[in-house]
C-alpha cells in the first residue's frame, strides 16, 4: 500500500502559494473529471432526445393529418377528431412535446388554407395550446413574451388583440417587432395604425418583414399613408416611402415633394427614388433647378431619375455633366445623351480628353 | 553585480512572469463568461426570427460575394457552384481570378458558359489592371455570376477589384474554397438591418473546419471529426477562439479581426477607407482596424458584429509544414497591423478600441509568444544556475496545464449546448482526450510559427504569403 503520509506532511509544510496552486489544481482536475462524465451523459441524452423527438414528430404529424382529413363538410367534429384532440391534450402539458406539436401544427398551417386552417385554429384552442401562449404573455422574460406573440401570430389568434397590442411600446425591440408583426399579419393595413404613435425606431429588418407580410394578402387596398410620410419618426417616414413605392401611391406626390427638403439625407435620397418610380416630372424640374445644392449621393440619384424621365429639353443640362469627375454621374450623363441625341453622342469621341473618357464612351456605345 | 542584486532582479522577473500569466488567465475567464452571455442572448434573440421572409424578399439589401481565386483550377468549378446555391434572393457572385497561372479561367468559361463583356471598372481603389477582362454567363441559370480576370496582385488586390465592381450595398468577402451554408447570407446580414441608431460596418461568423466532412454538390451533408490529430487540435482551437473569445469581443464592441475566410462589410465604409491594404499579409485584420479607426475619427456610432452560427466551413492545414506557414503569416499580419495603427493603442480618444482591444491584442496576442520564449529561456538559465525552486515550478506548471484542459472542455460544452455539430457517438470522448493532448500537439508549433513570424517580419522582409496547399473540400 502507498503511504501518502510523507506527501501530506510535505504539502502542509509547503509555502501558502504552493498549497493554493496544488489546491486549485485538485479542484480543476475534479471539475475536469466531473465535466467529462457529465459530457458523456449529456451527449447520450441529446442523441436520445433527438431520436425521441423525431419519433414524436412522425406520430403527431400522422395524427394531425388524420384530424384534418377526417373532418366532415358541416364543420362538426367527429369521434376520430375528438379522440385525436384528447390524445394531443395529454401531451400538451409536457414542454418538449408541446414544442413538437406546435412546430408540426405550424408547418401544416403553412401548407393549408381556408377550412383546414380554421380546423387547425380550432385544434389549437381545444387542446389548450392557446393557454400556454397566453401564459407566455404574462412572463417577465422578454424572449418568452416574444415567442408567445410569435405563436399567436402564426396561428392567427386575433381574438387576443387587446392582450398583445399593449406590447407595442415594449422596451425590447424584439417584443415590439413581434407585436408589430402580429398586428399586421392579422389586421393587414389596419394593423399599421401602430405607426401613428410609434416613438421608437423601426429597424430595416422589421420594415422588410412588415412589407413582406403585407404583400401576402390578396386585398391590396392601402390606407392613407400621408400622416406617416409626415411623421417625426424618421424610420416611419422611410417605411412609408417604401409603401408609396410598392403600392404606387401617385396621390401622395405632393407630400413626397415636401420630403425633398427633409433634414435627413437618407429620406431625401429615398424620396427621389420613389418619385422616380412614380414619374414625378415636377420633382425632376425642381431638383434640376437646385442641382448644385444637392449632396453627391442626391446628385447621383437625380441622374438616375433623369435617365428614366428625360426629355429633349434636358439636353443642355446633361451636356454639362458629360465629363463629370464622378464615375456614376458621368456614366449616366453619357447614357442619357445617347438616348436623346445619338448624333451628338457619336461626335463626343473627338472631344474626349482622357483615355478613360474615350473608354467610357466605348462602353456606353456597347450598351 | 553582487549576489543580492541578482536575487532582486530574479525576484522582479518572477513577479513579472507570474503577473502576466495571472492576467492572461483572468482575461480568458472574463472573456469566456462574457462570451457565454452573448451567445445565450444571441440564441434567445434568434429563437423566433423569421429568416424566410428576408430570404424571399426583393426588398432585402443586395449583397455581392467576392471570392478571389489564384491557381484554384482543381476545385474552382465546384466551389463556385456552392457559392451560387445560396438561398438569399438579392445577391450576386464575383470571382476574381487573380492572374492564375493554371487553367482556372478556361475551366470557369467552359463550366458556366461565360462570354466576355465590355466593362469599365470604376477604380475607386487602385488595383492591378484587368487581364482577359470581365465575363458573364450566357446561361440565365448563372446570371448571378461574374468572373473577373486580372493581373496578379495578391488577395487584397483581388478583393479591391471586387469592391470596385460590386454594385451592392454590402459585400461578403470569402475564400473561394470555403463552403458557405445556404442560409449564411441572411443570417449574416441581420445585424446590419437590426441596428437602428448604430451603423454596423462589418460582421463576421464562426469558421468551422470541414476536413473529413461529407460535402456533396456544394452542400454540407455530414460533419465528422477528422482522424488527423493536427486537424483535430485545430478544431478544438477554433472552438475556443470563436465561441469563448470573439463572441465576448463582439459584446464589448472590441473586435479587431473578422476572418478573411468569411466576412460581410458595409461597402461604402470599406471603400471610404481605401479598401484592403495590399502591403500587408494580414489584410483581414488590417481593414477592420482601419474601418474602426475611420468611424472613431468621424465620431460616428458603429459596431463590428459577430454571430456564432456555424455558417462557413473551411479546410484546415493537415501538415505541420503548411500549418506553420499559415500561422507565421497570421503573426506577421498582426505585427504589421498593430504597428501601422500604433496611434490607437492606449489612446483614450479611441474609447474601448484604443484602451481595451488594442492593448489586449498587443499584450496577449502580439507579445505572448515572445514573453513565452523569454520565459522558457529564463527557466533554462535558472536550471543551469540551479536556481529553480522546483516546488513552485511544478505546482504552477500543473496548474496552468490543468487550466488549459478545463478551458478547452468548457469550449466543448459551449459547442454542445449551442450548435451541437459533432453528434456522432464517441466524438465527445475524443474531444475531451484531445483537450489533454492539444497543449503538446499544437501549442509548441503555434509558438514556433509565431517566433518564425517575428523573425521573418524583422529579418526577412521579402517573405509574403507563403504556400497554403489545399486538397479541396470537394474531395473530403
Amino acid at each position: 500500500m502507498i503511504d501518502y503520509q510523507p506527501l501530506i506532511a510535505h504539502f502542509k509544510e509547503s509555502p501558502l502559494l504552493i498549497q493554493v496552486a496544488w489546491g486549485a489544481s485538485c479542484v480543476l482536475v475534479t471539475a475536469i473529471i466531473l465535466l467529462s462524465i457529465y459530457l458523456k451523459i449529456m451527449r447520450f441524452h441529446l442523441r436520445k432526445k433527438e431520436k425521441e423527438n423525431a419519433q414524436f414528430k412522425n406520430e403527431y404529424e400522422a395524427s394531425l393529418i388524420e384530424y384534418l382529413y377526417s373532418g366532415d363538410t358541416e364543420g362538426e367534429m367527429n369521434a376520430t377528431q375528438k379522440s385525436i384532440i384528447q390524445k394531443i391534450k395529454v401531451s400538451v402539458p409536457i414542454k418538449a412535446k408541446r414544442k413538437i406539436i406546435i412546430s408540426v401544427l405550424y408547418n401544416l398551417m403553412n401548407e393549408v388554407s381556408g377550412e383546414m386552417s380554421d380546423s387547425i385554429k380550432l385544434l389549437y384552442y381545444k387542446t389548450g395550446l392557446i393557454h400556454y401562449a397566453l401564459e407566455r404573455l404574462e412572463n417577465k422574460r422578454w424572449h418568452i413574451i416574444a415567442k408567445g406573440i410569435g405563436e399567436l401570430t402564426r396561428f392567427k389568434i386575433d381574438e387576443v388583440h387587446h392582450k398583445v397590442s399593449k406590447f407595442v411600446n415594449h422596451p425590447r425591440s424584439e417584443v415590439r417587432k413581434e407585436t408589430q408583426l402580429y398586428l399586421v399579419s392579422l389586421f393587414r393595413f389596419e394593423g399599421l395604425s401602430f405607426l401613428n404613435n410609434l416613438t421608437t425606431p423601426l429597424s430595416e429588418w422589421a420594415q422588410i418583414q412588415l412589407l413582406e407580410t403585407l404583400q401576402k394578402f390578396d386585398d391590396q387596398q392601402i390606407c392613407d399613408i400621408r400622416p406617416w410620410l409626415k411623421s417625426k419618426n424618421d424610420s416611419v417616414v422611410l417605411f412609408a416611402l417604401k409603401l408609396a413605392q410598392i403600392y404606387n401611391q401617385f396621390e401622395v406626390q405632393d407630400t413626397l415633394m415636401e420630403l425633398l427638403s427633409h433634414p435627413k439625407k437618407q429620406i431625401r435620397i429615398t424620396a427621389i427614388q420613389v418619385l422616380t418610380h412614380l414619374y414625378g416630372i415636377e420633382a425632376k424640374e425642381l431638383l434640376k433647378a437646385n442641382f448644385n445644392d444637392l449632396s453627391l449621393e442626391e446628385q447621383i440619384c437625380f441622374f438616375g431619375m433623369l435617365e428614366k424621365l428625360v426629355m429633349p429639353t434636358d439636353e443642355p443640362f446633361v451636356e454639362k455633366y458629360l465629363f463629370h469627375k464622378n464615375f456614376e454621374i458621368q456614366l449616366l450623363a453619357l447614357k442619357i445623351l445617347k438616348s436623346i441625341n445619338i448624333d451628338k453622342y457619336m461626335g463626343l469621341s473627338q472631344t474626349a480628353t482622357t483615355e478613360k473618357d474615350s473608354s467610357m464612351i466605348k462602353l456606353v456605345n456597347s450598351l | 553585480m553582487d549576489t543580492s542584486t541578482v536575487k532582486v532582479i530574479l525576484q522582479i522577473l518572477h513577479y513579472l512572469f507570474f503577473g502576466y500569466a495571472f492576467l492572461a488567465i483572468v482575461s480568458y475567464i472574463i472573456l469566456s463568461v462574457i462570451s457565454g452571455k452573448e451567445t445565450l442572448e444571441y440564441l434567445k434573440k434568434n429563437s423566433f426570427v423569421h429568416y424566410k421572409d428576408i430570404l424571399s424578399s426583393a426588398m432585402s439589401p443586395s449583397i455581392t460575394i467576392i471570392a478571389p481565386a489564384y491557381n484554384e483550377s482543381l476545385n474552382v468549378v465546384e466551389n463556385v457552384r456552392s457559392l451560387l446555391s445560396n438561398h438569399y434572393v438579392n445577391y450576386n457572385v464575383i470571382i476574381v481570378n487573380d492572374g492564375s497561372k493554371d487553367d482556372s479561367l478556361e475551366r470557369l468559361i467552359e463550366a458556366y458558359d461565360l462570354e466576355k463583356i465590355d466593362y469599365i471598372v470604376n477604380d475607386k481603389i487602385k488595383t492591378k489592371p484587368l487581364r482577359a477582362g470581365v465575363f458573364k454567363s450566357k446561361n440565365p441559370a448563372f446570371e448571378k455570376l461574374m468572373v473577373v480576370d486580372k493581373e496578379n496582385g495578391g488577395k487584397a488586390d483581388a478583393l479591391n477589384m471586387g469592391l470596385n465592381i460590386s454594385k451592392s450595398k454590402y459585400v461578403a468577402c470569402i475564400d473561394v474554397d470555403c463552403l458557405l451554408l445556404e442560409d449564411a447570407l441572411q443570417k449574416m446580414i441581420k445585424p446590419f438591418l437590426d441596428e437602428t441608431d448604430t451603423r454596423v460596418i462589418a460582421a463576421g461568423g464562426v469558421i468551422r473546419i470541414a476536413n473529413s466532412c461529407i460535402i456533396q454538390g456544394g452542400k454540407l451533408i455530414d460533419v465528422n471529426l477528422p482522424k488527423n490529430l493536427l486537424v483535430q487540435s485545430q478544431i478544438l482551437e477554433y472552438l475556443r477562439a470563436f465561441l469563448l473569445g470573439r463572441m465576448a469581443w463582439s459584446r464589448l464592441n472590441g473586435l479587431l479581426v473578422i476572418s478573411g475566410a468569411f466576412g460581410i462589410f458595409d461597402k461604402e465604409i470599406a471603400i471610404a477607407v481605401g479598401g484592403y491594404d495590399t502591403n500587408t499579409v494580414g489584410e483581414d485584420m488590417e481593414i477592420i482596424v482601419r474601418m474602426r479607426r475611420y468611424m472613431e475619427e468621424k465620431n460616428e456610432k458603429y459596431r463590428v458584429s459577430y454571430i456564432p452560427d456555424p455558417l462557413c466551413w473551411t479546410e484546415a492545414p493537415d501538415s505541420y509544414k503548411i500549418f506553420i506557414s499559415q500561422r507565421n503569416r497570421w503573426t506577421r499580419g498582426t505585427i504589421e497591423t498593430l504597428k501601422k495603427h500604433r496611434k490607437i493603442g492606449f489612446n483614450p480618444k479611441y474609447g474601448t478600441f484604443g484602451m481595451l482591444s488594442y492593448p489586449y491584442w498587443l499584450i496577449f496576442e502580439r507579445m505572448a509568444p515572445i514573453i513565452e520564449v523569454i520565459g522558457l529561456l529564463y527557466f533554462a538559465i535558472l536550471v543551469i544556475l540551479q536556481e529553480v525552486k522546483w516546488e513552485y515550478a511544478l505546482s504552477f506548471l500543473v496548474l496552468s496545464y490543468v487550466f488549459s484542459v478545463l478551458f478547452s472542455i468548457i469550449a466543448i460544452y459551449s459547442e454542445e449546448l449551442t450548435f451541437h455539430q459533432y453528434k456522432k457517438k464517441g466524438t465527445g470522448f475524443k474531444l475531451v482526450l484531445l483537450s489533454a493532448l492539444e497543449p503538446f500537439l499544437l501549442h509548441p508549433f503555434i509558438l514556433y510559427a509565431a517566433i518564425r513570424g517575428n523573425f521573418d517580419y524583422f529579418f526577412n522582409k521579402k517573405k509574403k504569403w507563403g504556400n497554403m496547399v489545399r486538397k479541396g473540400l470537394a474531395s473530403t
